[in-house]
C-alpha cells in the first residue's frame, strides 16, 4: 500500500511539543494546567488508537469495495495528491459540521470537546465511537471519483497532523494572510470555546476558507476570555463516562420520549428536546444576542 | 497482533510518563473561588441567561450556591483547576449539618458537594426544600 499512515511518524513530534507546552505553561502560570485533564486526554487518544486498530481495516476494506465502482482511475501524481487533500478537507468540514449539528454524530465527537482546557493534549482526545456513528462515510466517497483509498487515508492522516499544533494557547495570531486562508490556533480556540458568540463556529480542518464560504466563521475577539468545554460540563475525569456519556444520554432520552419525538433525539441538534426544556447552541446564541442588544439600548 | 500490542504498550508508557512529567513540573494547583463576583461570572458562563441575585460562597472557596430571580438554583463545584455547575432540580439530595450543606445534583458522575456556608447554611437549606416540589 502506498502512502502508509503518516500519523505514526508524527507521534514523537506530538510528544516533544506537549512537553514543550508543559514547560511553557509552568513558566506562564502553572495553576492553569491540569495534569488530571491531560491524563484523560491522552488516555482518550490511546483508546481511539486501539479502536482504530479494530475498525480501520473494515473502513479500508469498504473503500476498496467501493473502488470497483469508480468513474475513473486517478494515479499517484502530485496534482492528484493536492486535489485529494483539498477535497478531503472539504469533506472534513462537512463531517465536522454534522458532528456538531446532529446529536448522533455529536455523541462520537463530544469527547474531543469535553475538556475545559485547551492545550496540545486536547488534540489527542479523539473519538472511540466514530466507526459506530458511521462518521467515515463523509470521507470515503471520493474513491468513487477514482482517488485510491490509500491516497485518501494518507491525506486524512496529514489533515489530522496539521490540526495538532492549532490546539494551543501558546500561539496568539499568525500573519494576516495565514489567518485568512488557514485554520490557526486563534480560529480553533473559537471552535472549542463555549462563549455564546463562539458556539458552533469554525469547523475547518486545515483551510478556514470553508467556514468563510459557508457562513460559519467567527474571528476570535480581543479582550474576551475564552471558556472551553461543552455546554453541560462533565465535572468528572472518568474515562468511560467521557467516552460514552452522550450515547447514554441519547438512549435515556429516546427511552423516555413520546413515540413521535424519539427520533428527534437522534438526528436533531444536541440540546434539542421535544418540550423545550434544554437549550441548543442556536437558542443560547439568540438569547445572548438579545441580552447584548438590551444592554446596548440601556 | 504482537506488533499492535507492543505499540499500545509503548503508547501507554509514554502517556504515564507525560502525566508524571506534568506532576513533576508541579502543574495544576489548589484553585478557589476568590469572591462572589467570580462565582457570578462562572454561573453566567455555565448557563446563558442565568443572572444570580443571591450567592452563597463556600468559606474555603471550593464551591458556591447561586439563585436567580426565577428561583433557579445553581451549584458550582471545583473540577480540576476549573469550576463546573449544575442547576438543582430536587431537594431530596440536600443535607444540612450545622454550617455544612451537602448538595447532590442527581448526576452521580458530577457528584455531591459539601459546602461550608457558615450561618447562611440553614437559610439556604430551608429555601432548597421547595426544589422539585410541584405547586
Amino acid at each position: 500500500m502506498k502512502g502508509g499512515d503518516p500519523v505514526r511518524y508524527a507521534i514523537p513530534f506530538f510528544i516533544a511539543l506537549i512537553i514543550a507546552e508543559m514547560i511553557w505553561a509552568r513558566r506562564r502560570k502553572a495553576i492553569h494546567y491540569e495534569p488530571g485533564d491531560t491524563l484523560l486526554s491522552l488516555a482518550l487518544g490511546l483508546g481511539s488508537t486501539a479502536a482504530g486498530f479494530l475498525t480501520a481495516g473494515l473502513v479500508f476494506a469498504g473503500a476498496l469495495w467501493l473502488w470497483q465502482f469508480r468513474l475513473m482511475t486517478i494515479g499517484w501524481t502530485w496534482w492528484a495528491l493536492v486535489l485529494c487533500f483539498v477535497l478531503d478537507d472539504f469533506n472534513y468540514y462537512w463531517a465536522h459540521r454534522t458532528g456538531h449539528r446532529v446529536r448522533w454524530f455529536w455523541a462520537a465527537h463530544v469527547n474531543h470537546h469535553s475538556s475545559q482546557h485547551y492545550n496540545l493534549s486536547t488534540a489527542l482526545r479523539q473519538t472511540w465511537t466514530g466507526f459506530i456513528a458511521l462518521s467515515f462515510m463523509f470521507r470515503v466517497w471520493p474513491v468513487l471519483l477514482g482517488f485510491p483509498p490509500a491516497m485518501i487515508a494518507a491525506v486524512g492522516g496529514i489533515n489530522l497532523i496539521y490540526q495538532f499544533w492549532i490546539h494551543t494557547e501558546a500561539i496568539g495570531k499568525m500573519p494576516r494572510w495565514f489567518e485568512a486562508v488557514m485554520n490557526t490556533p486563534a480560529h480553533h480556540r473559537v471552535h472549542h470555546a463555549v462563549n455564546p458568540i463562539y458556539l458552533d463556529r469554525n469547523y475547518a480542518g486545515v483551510f478556514i476558507v470553508w467556514d468563510r464560504l459557508f457562513g460559519s466563521f467567527q474571528a476570535e475577539q480581543e479582550g474576551v476570555r475564552n471558556h472551553y468545554g461543552i455546554i453541560r460540563q462533565l465535572g468528572s475525569f472518568n474515562l468511560l463516562w467521557a467516552v460514552f456519556h452522550e450515547w447514554i444520554g441519547i438512549a435515556r432520552d429516546v427511552w423516555s420520549a413520546p413515540w413521535r419525538s424519539k427520533f428527534g433525539y437522534v438526528w436533531r441538534p444536541p440540546g434539542w428536546t421535544h418540550d423545550g426544556s434544554r437549550d441548543t447552541s442556536d437558542m443560547i446564541r439568540d438569547r445572548w444576542h438579545e441580552s447584548q442588544q438590551a444592554r446596548s439600548e440601556i | 497482533m504482537t506488533g499492535i500490542a507492543i505499540q499500545l504498550g509503548i503508547s501507554l508508557a509514554a502517556i504515564l510518563a507525560l502525566a508524571g512529567f506534568a506532576v513533576w513540573l508541579k502543574l495544576g494547583g489548589d484553585v478557589r473561588l476568590r469572591d462572589a463576583e467570580e462565582a457570578r461570572e462562572l454561573a453566567r458562563m455555565t448557563l446563558c441567561g442565568f443572572e444570580p441575585i443571591d450567592i452563597a460562597l463556600d468559606r474555603a472557596g471550593i464551591g458556591a450556591l447561586l439563585r436567580d430571580a426565577g428561583g433557579r438554583v445553581m451549584l458550582l463545584k471545583r473540577h480540576g483547576v476549573h469550576f463546573a455547575g449544575r442547576l438543582l432540580t430536587d431537594h431530596r439530595a440536600i443535607r444540612l449539618d450545622q454550617n455544612f450543606l451537602t448538595v447532590g445534583t442527581g448526576d452521580s458522575r458530577f457528584g455531591a458537594v459539601t459546602l461550608d456556608l457558615g450561618p447562611e447554611a440553614q437559610a439556604w437549606a430551608s429555601s432548597l426544600r421547595h426544589l422539585g416540589v410541584r405547586a
